[in-house]
């Protein structure tokens, strides 16, 4: 099933998905969607969980087609579940593939001996760095403004001093996946061969879904964060 | 200077479209039309023009090959190749045996439909049929600029020793100020150097760079300035 440009529907089944792009794996479990889950449609699993149908597939549709446009969604979505989705992603990211990443790192630089092979390790622990530092940032500093616009538009709790806003976040957000396509180009291009077959392999499929995993975690943030926190502080200014 | 372009297109919209944007540039003293594939080798040899700006459809594998080789020779790279004029020797069109002056030549796509990916490596420029005038005109004014590439320009991804000079000196931590005083150029010229690195080399980040000098020898580990210039 080529789901190229295809839209995700609730009456799609999740495994129909899945077949058609393995990419969406990744968002399950950031909704607590577990695997095994039969012929279920995406209504079925949502109502189940009790998972907002139109956000998840506002969230599935983003984060698999460059596409999409989710102009006419944008004005029902709560920052609040975007916010707790975008953090599940940045666990994800710390916990999961960062750890993963850096065992293949470690491993190809165990098994390689050449004296450019430290450089790259530095190289890249100096990425994860600058992806924790972005994250964090967003995590502790832009994420817990947008909430407290958030709650100030729904309850009118008093709003401290606005000391932030989605101007500074949107100039911020520069694109970290820079760096990762210089290291696939190393190892694809110029890393001379070192014996190292598979592992180098395995190595840059990890480095490419990454980089890929990130533009499309970077996309919700642009055309859904933004967008939507910029229409709370109009209401709130 | 007395520049001449060919302008080689079958729709009559297109071409003298062409004729009339690059007639405007005042960059051409002399601007011919072709419509059809036929007159190509003639047209080049009898006008050896600076520029050919050219629709790909009209390009056959054989066509291609012949183009190639007619640009290496005249920008002074590139042997003549006679195995393949004798193969045309029936072909009254046969060009190969006429002496060309060598000089300046660029090659530039016209398209409006897809391009075929063997084909790019020929092309110098390409245009695109929605292009602007001013858009049309920058590409064809850095076309003039641009040194002449032999061989397959887009492949061409080999550091000059001038610029392997910069990427020693970006590994050691040193500033754009200071490379452009240490190799004696100006600053912009140092930023000129680093984007065509950039560019050649697809890696965009200096940490990025510094691993690859080490890689190709450009410099040694130890002669790495400090830590903290990785990150730049």
């Amino acid at each position: 099933m080529n789901m190229a440009g295809l839209i995700i529907t609730g009456e799609m089944k999740l495994s129909d998905i899945v077949d058609g792009d393995k990419r969406a794996l990744v968002l399950f479990p950031r909704f607590g969607i577990e695997l095994g889950f039969g012929d279920r449609s995406v209504e079925d699993i949502c109502k189940k969980l009790g998972i907002d149908l139109q956000f998840f597939l506002l969230m599935v549709n983003t984060f698999l087609n460059p596409d999409y446009f989710p102009d006419k969604q944008l004005k029902r979505v709560d920052v609040d579940m975007l916010i707790g989705y975008l953090v599940e992603a940045h666990n994800y990211y710390l916990e999961e593939r960062i750890p993963y990443l850096q065992s293949l790192i470690n491993n190809f630089k165990n098994r390689v001996d050449h004296p450019a092979v430290m450089q790259l390790e530095k190289f890249f622990d100096q990425y994860i760095d600058e992806v924790r530092d972005h994250l964090a940032y967003e995590d502790e500093t832009a994420f817990p403004y947008m909430e407290r616009i958030s709650a100030y538009g729904k309850s009118r709790l008093p709003l401290e001093r606005i000391d932030y806003s989605v101007d500074v976040f949107e100039e911020r957000h520069d694109n970290i996946q820079e760096k990762l396509s210089d290291l696939k180009n190393l190892l694809v291009k110029y890393f001379p061969p070192a014996g190292d077959r598979y592992l180098r392999i395995r190595l840059l499929n990890e480095l490419i879904d990454f980089e890929e995993d990130l533009i499309n975690h970077a996309r919700i943030e642009d055309k859904v964060l933004i967008p939507v926190v910029r229409q709370l502080e109009k209401q709130v200014r | 200077m007395n520049r001449t372009i060919l302008i080689a297109e079958q729709s009559e919209i297109i071409r003298k479209g062409l004729v009339q944007i690059t007639g405007n540039l005042n960059l051409f003293d002399n601007i011919h039309e072709i419509s059809c594939s036929s007159k190509l080798k003639t047209s080049l040899t009898r006008l050896e023009p600076d520029v050919l700006v050219i629709n790909p459809a009209l390009i056959d594998p054989e066509m291609q090959q012949w183009l190639a080789g007619y640009r290496d020779r005249k920008n002074g790279s590139g042997t003549f190749d006679t195995d393949d004029s004798n193969e045309d020797g029936d072909n009254h069109e046969n060009t190969g045996q006429k002496e060309i002056k060598p000089g300046y030549f660029r090659i530039a796509a016209i398209i409006h439909t897809l391009i075929d990916d063997e084909l790019k490596g020929l092309f110098d420029e390409v245009i695109q049929v929605g292009d602007t005038g001013l858009k049309i005109k920058g590409k064809i004014n850095s076309m003039l600029s641009r040194p002449a590439s032999p061989g397959s320009p887009v492949q061409d991804d080999t550091l000059s020793s001038r610029e392997k000079d910069v990427v020693r000196l970006l590994a050691k931590g040193l500033s754009n100020k200071e490379i452009s005083e240490e190799l004696f150029i100006s600053p912009h010229t140092v930023i000129t150097h680093r984007k065509n690195i950039t560019r050649k080399l697809n890696i965009k980040s200096v940490a990025g760079l510094i691993v690859y000098a080490i890689i190709n020898g450009i410099v040694n580990v130890d002669e790495l300035h400090d830590d903290k210039n990785i990150n730049k």
